[in-house]
């Protein structure tokens, strides 16, 4: 349980704020790459962290993310031309480059000083993974470019996708961070006491904090061991855990790598990036793989809104639930391992109310994950350096599983599994 | 008129404000019994006094009514699987019976004795009369069960429908206790002068209080006939009954009865009207193609509800379907259907109607009279003494009743014996 002050506190992500000044220490994803598929292409409307921006890929390449509204007369840039490395705004012709610095003001009489004065506000973007990532804190405090094992994996064997999510952040987050869900909202098949998570559907959970945030080991009892999950909770909001072993207890052909980074677009909407990685050359991840996962997860080709990252079940069809599903087949009704996600978070309201709820043994990582952040609140406040700022804390960061067979130590036969090889 | 503070104390309702504690110390519908038609059926979101709940009818076949989040970490129990005697979450599969207590906690381990930490918040229920009822004031003043007149009647004497409406409860009763609107507002029939409410449009209206809230009398004078009398009930805190033995032209209904609606706040700003019917005559039944062309009078048949709720098709977002051309010719508004004339213009009011900018008249009385019971009961209610209409003997035997009274005759002896419940 939070006091009600401890829940704004970590919720709340408006520039200004504890948590937004907070959360402005890192490289968040801004965008996928394919978003921005060419040069001089159409603006970009994006909202992050509360700010309404555009973002555009100039002539030669490189991605901008300014202010979505011209500094002049507040018109709004996502009607500008984007041409010759800047964004002229249509209303007076003002330019500028994705520095935001003001090339051109022929509304000006010739030789005006007005041009050099007046800036766009502009963040700096980064491209790696197949996402556009982008900096929104202070420009002293810029830590180097994001790192992270699934950015360095070859292009055939990563996978990115984005998913809209109608919830604050944070609950989602801990959606992530909740091994003993997956006993309950994902069985979708009734009454299949093979599937490994139905072995064991309370498992014992140990938390160890790191540099970058903290790893957690859920073990389950099996028939002839344990079977063990590293998942590793990247700070601030990243989650990363293996999918080696399918839920019926065969390695996974291809095994993956699987995780999300729970951007805020603001307080109550959400843009999680939804990671997969194979952990081993002879995983690759072909468009099929990719196709038959991401439809499994809720999000394939046919499961969206064309033209949008919003799934066609969502809130306002009820997940499209199906009682007789529920009673016979699967424990939700809904058809979507994140979409069963996204009926539990969102309808939990636009923000949790944690002063009314009431912790077990199994939210112990989801205590943990919400010390930390209150924690690097405070020291940011403090002008310390929270952790994970710097890359050298994670970029060797690996999730992995196994069946550990009883009587051996998971962290001896893990060792090696869990350090990045890409 | 009121003071906005006045306004503001009669018209809210969520927890902890006076009004909201006041009506938690009645029971209330939550829903009907139709809209929990099986046992182990789909759970049934609902949202009274501004809190958001979740119903379900179990394996026993009894309702359950509990918050509509799951107290482990707030997942909504919408979602949930209605079985075995309890709404089990499917986020991590806790299990709750109706009482609201925790009967299975699979994701802790074995033994754990946070189980019986954990309580849901559950309302009691009682199922009457087609609806499901239930009270979520402090346990230890729960009142006897409801017992009206039309919750005893036979099935086939009795129905029940509901209504939402987009505005505050107290305009919405406030519009049930005006007889003298239907002059104007529901003169549907071009101005009929034959028509009782036709012949005289400014009603005398005399109010009597009782144990329950009161009763109103309005006369409207019929000349050479004599008078036309009804009596209203007012049952506290938001029931009203009146009679239909006389018909819109003055002859006998062929189904003599009692309608009547109870306003139940959804929250500040939205209700769900309960509307009632109740033969008074033991050899008529309300047949379903009876009910149904009186439904769609009242403008709530089978066609003009929005399928799937309780919302009419004609409402605020397209005026009505107001018909210029109608409202000239035809009928006082433009608008078909009795209390679809009554929604647009109670809800036109705003959310929650701004009553220190009223003016009061004459054939008010009866709208006045309501609102002093409730600003005392509001008091009552702070200094823990009786409330009116709590007590169901106080409301068991009470029935309105309405006829034409010859000249020179007392309408009190008329009425002797008639104002008394017979089912």
């Amino acid at each position: 349980m939070l006091t009600v002050e401890e829940n704004e506190r970590l919720t709340r992500i408006g520039a200004g704020t504890q948590a937004g000044k907070y959360l402005r220490r890192y490289w968040w994803p801004m965008c996928l790459s394919t978003e921005l598929p060419e040069r001089d292409g159409a603006p970009l409307r994006v909202r992050l962290l509360g700010e309404d921006l555009i973002a555009f890929r100039d002539t030669e390449g490189k991605v901008g993310l300014v202010e979505a509204y011209c500094p002049h007369r507040r018109a709004p840039l996502f009607f500008a031309r984007n041409e010759e490395c800047g964004l002229r705004c249509v209303y007076h012709g003002w330019k500028f480059d994705t520095k935001g610095d003001c090339v051109d003001m022929p509304s000006e009489p010739a030789g005006t000083t007005l041009q050099a004065k007046v800036k766009i506000l502009a963040y700096p973007t980064v491209e790696k993974g197949g996402v556009v990532w982008t900096y929104m804190g202070p420009k002293e405090l810029m830590p180097p470019e994001p790192d992270y094992e699934w950015t360095r994996a070859p292009a055939t064997h990563r996978y990115v996708s984005k998913t809209f999510e109608n919830c604050n952040y944070l609950q989602a987050l801990e959606g992530g961070l909740d091994t003993a869900h997956s006993s309950f909202a994902h069985y979708n098949k009734l009454g299949d006491r093979t599937n490994l998570r139905q072995h064991d559907r309370s498992p014992h959970i140990d938390v160890e904090r790191t540099d970058y945030g903290y790893y957690y080991v859920s073990q389950r009892n099996v028939d002839d061991g344990k079977y063990v999950r590293v998942y590793h909770y990247v700070m601030p909001a990243q989650q990363l855990r293996a999918s080696v072993i399918g839920y019926e207890g065969v390695r996974n052909k291809p095994a993956r790598l699987d995780g999300h980074i729970w951007a805020p677009i603001d307080d109550v909407t959400t843009f999680v990036y939804n990671i997969m990685c194979a952990p081993h050359p002879e995983d690759e991840l072909t468009p099929e793989a990719v196709e038959t996962r991401e439809k499994a997860a809720g999000r394939g080709r046919e499961d969206s809104l064309p033209g949008t990252f919003r799934l066609k079940r969502n809130q306002s069809n009820d997940y499209m639930i199906d009682r007789q599903m529920q009673k016979t087949q699967n424990f939700t009704g809904i058809v979507g391992v994140n979409t069963q996600d996204f009926a539990l978070q969102e309808g939990m309201g636009a923000i949790c109310d944690r002063s009314k709820e009431f912790l077990g043994t199994s939210d112990k990582a989801i205590v943990a994950m919400r010390r930390l952040l209150l924690d690097a609140i405070a020291v940011n406040e403090k002008g310390g350096t929270p952790r994970a700022v710097d890359p050298k804390t994670y970029r060797n960061v690996r999730a992995y599983d196994r069946v550990v067979p009883t009587g051996q130590d998971w962290k001896t036969v893990m060792e090696k599994d869990l350090v990045a090889i890409w | 008129m009121l003071t906005p503070e006045e306004n503001q104390r009669l018209t809210r309702v969520s927890r902890g404000t006076p009004m909201g504690e006041l009506l938690r110390r009645y029971w209330q519908p939550a829903c009907l019994s139709s809209e929990l038609p099986e046992n182990d059926g789909a759970p049934l979101r609902l949202r009274l006094f501004g809190e958001d709940l979740i119903a379900f009818r179990d394996s026993e076949g009894k309702v359950g009514l509990v918050d509509a989040f799951c107290p482990h970490r707030r997942a909504p129990l919408f979602f949930a699987r209605n079985e075995e005697c309890g709404l089990r979450c499917v986020y991590h599969g806790w299990k709750f019976d109706r009482a609201g207590t925790c009967v299975d906690m699979p994701s802790e381990p074995a033994g754990t004795t946070l189980q019986s930490k954990v309580k849901l918040l559950a309302y009691p229920i009682v199922e009457k009369g087609g609806v499901v009822w239930t009270y979520m004031g402090p346990k230890e003043l729960i009142p006897l069960e409801p017992d009206y007149e039309w919750t005893r009647a036979p099935a086939g004497h009795r129905f029940v429908s509901k209504t939402f409406e987009n505005c505050n409860w107290l305009q919405a009763l406030e519009g049930g206790l005006d007889t003298s609107h239907s002059s104007f507002a529901h003169n549907n029939f071009g101005n009929n002068k034959a028509e009782p409410r036709q012949r005289d449009r400014s009603p005398k209206i005399d109010v009597e209080r009782t144990d329950y809230g009161y009763y109103y009398v309005s006369t409207r004078d019929m000349g050479a006939e004599g008078k036309y009398v009804r009596v209203y009930q007012y049952l506290m805190p938001a029931q009203q009954m009146r009679a239909n033995n006389v018909g819109w032209f003055g002859g006998k209904n062929e189904v003599p009865r009692a309608d009547g609606h109870i306003w139940v706040p959804i929250d500040d700003t939205t209700t769900h009207v309960y509307n009632f019917m109740c033969s008074y005559d033991e050899t008529v039944e309300l047949t379903p193609e009876w009910v149904e062309s009186r439904e769609t009078q009242m403008g709530r048949g089978q066609n003009d509800l929005i399928p799937g709720t309780f919302r009419l098709k004609k409402n605020q977002s397209n005026d009505y379907m107001v018909d210029r051309q109608m409202q000239k010719t035809q009928n006082f508004t433009g608008i078909v259907g009795v209390n679809t004339q009554d929604f647009a213009l109670q809800e036109g009011m705003g959310p929650i109607c701004d009553r220190s900018k009223e003016f009061l008249g004459a054939s008010d009385k009866a709208v006045v009279a309501m609102r002093r019971l409730m600003l005392e009961a509001l008091d009552i209610a702070q200094n823990g003494g009786a409330l009116r209409g709590l007590n169901p003997e106080s409301c068991r035997a009470v029935r309105p009743h309405d006829r034409i009274v010859p000249p020179g005759q007392d309408w009190r002896q008329l009425f002797e014996g008639e104002l008394r419940a017979k089912w």
